[in-house]
């Protein structure tokens, strides 16, 4: 079966809309003399294997209702900036965007989990041409947006590592300097940002 | 501790040692000023106890040579009533206090439970203000968030911290003991400043640190709190 029922072919269009909405926001910030805004941009719409294992994890019924309403994620994009002040320019733009309203948001920079995790992520709901779940047209669609510096994805790479190994030797240890190592990174993060704007400060 | 006592008297030696172990101290003993230099390369002490007068090496040579090699373990001199020489001597040899003979036992505790204490304090590890902590050891700081911090900046927040509300000026800062240590001058410390205030936001602590370049700066605790915005 697929989870997303007839509007799986919407989401790679969507997904490719978005990405494109994205890049154009990024150009006319260029053109109007600013640096640019992320260093890597990139998109995926979440499996049918996956999101059906979402949904039975959150025990919500394996529904295309479940997958395009109760989950926000079936079309996921993440924006890796230089900066951390680029990444609050993105969100800037993007609640500024017409194209979409963001619906919630969650700043785990300037509230890092225990774990050390750092990121924002933002859930858009994006009007689009194509046909929703309820009948619309044009139709609304969650899009999820994470944003974060390059430090913040090495990390989230190597945490997503330790995560999906089932046994990892010395968990405990491993955890703890996972920890250790975020503050390092947002402490390397921070600085560069500071010595950023000490460059650019008028004088 | 575990405390290096050169002392080439016999029975001063043996009371001595019998009276620090009593309070359960480690004490070795040397006979002389080149055992006491043979012992303190061999083994880690947390005190030196040196008499000057001593045979094959006194206690200012074998202290002297100690320090050239890089050996900073805390030091009392043993020195005689008379000779303000010898303790200017000894200070200047590297000791870092002296205890006049004749003394009493009950002073020679006193000082080495005194020692004991300052190096607790020295030793503290964790200095809070409001919301906000600075580990030492760790070089972290926390608040609704944590990050590290280096070195300097360790130990400027602690200065600051421990100095809260006073208006400090460049000089004032750069004359602290911190100062001196990390030899920094009145641009490097704007840059610290700059760093730790951004670090401050960034765990969303309520202390800030006002000032412009050049200062006085001056650490405050504003009002808010850091919980309003749930993760």
């Amino acid at each position: 079966m697929d989870i997303y029922g007839k509007y799986a072919p919407n989401l790679p269009l969507i997904l490719n809309d978005v990405l494109t909405q994205i890049k154009a926001i990024n150009e006319q910030h260029v053109q109007a003399g600013g640096a640019k805004l992320y260093e890597h941009l990139n998109g995926r719409v979440k499996t049918n294997d996956s999101m059906i294992e979402k949904c039975q994890r959150k025990q919500l019924p394996v529904t295309t209702e479940s997958a395009l309403r109760k989950n926000h994620d079936a079309i996921g994009i993440r924006i890796v900036s230089n900066f951390i002040d680029d990444v609050y320019k993105n969100v800037e733009l993007l609640k500024k965007a017409d194209w979409c309203d963001v619906v919630k948001e969650k700043d785990y920079i300037a509230n890092a989990k225990p774990n050390g995790y750092r990121s924002y992520h933002l859930i858009l709901m994006v009007t689009t041409p194509y046909e929703d779940y309820d009948g619309h047209r044009p139709g609304k669609y969650y899009v999820e947006i994470q944003l974060r510096t390059i430090a913040m994805d090495t990390w989230a790479s190597l945490e997503h590592e330790m995560k999906y190994k089932h046994t990892v030797k010395n968990a405990a240890i491993i955890s703890r300097e996972l920890k250790h190592c975020a503050d390092d990174l947002a402490s390397c993060d921070v600085t560069m940002q500071t010595i950023r704007q000490l460059i650019n400060r008028p004088d | 501790m575990r405390i290096l006592l050169a002392e080439d008297e016999g029975q001063l030696s043996r009371v001595l040692k019998m009276a620090m172990t009593t309070n359960n101290y480690t004490v070795d003993t040397a006979a002389n000023g080149q055992e006491a230099v043979d012992l303190a390369q061999q083994n880690p002490y947390d005190v030196m106890i040196f008499d000057i007068m001593m045979p094959v090496k006194d206690g200012i040579e074998a202290l002297k040579e100690l320090r050239a090699s890089g050996n900073h373990t805390y030091t009392i001199m043993l020195t005689a009533m008379a000779e303000t020489d010898d303790k200017v001597n000894g200070l200047d040899a590297g000791a870092d206090d002296y205890i006049t003979k004749p003394f009493s036992l009950k002073e020679l505790l006193a000082r080495l439970r005194s020692l004991e204490r300052r190096q607790d304090n020295y030793s503290q590890s964790t200095y809070s203000l409001g919301d906000t902590t600075v580990d030492t050891s760790a070089q972290n700081l926390s608040s609704s968030n944590s990050i590290s911090l280096s070195k300097n900046e360790t130990q400027l927040l602690v200065f600051l911290i421990a100095n809260a509300k006073k208006e400090l000026s460049t000089t004032e800062i750069l004359t602290s003991n911190w100062g001196q240590q990390a030899q920094v001058n009145a641009a490097d410390l704007w840059i610290y400043i700059c760093y730790l205030r951004q670090k401050l936001a960034a765990v969303k602590s309520s202390l800030q640190i006002k000032g412009a370049e050049g200062g006085p700066y001056q650490l405050i605790e504003t009002g808010e709190s850091n919980d309003s915005t749930p993760a």
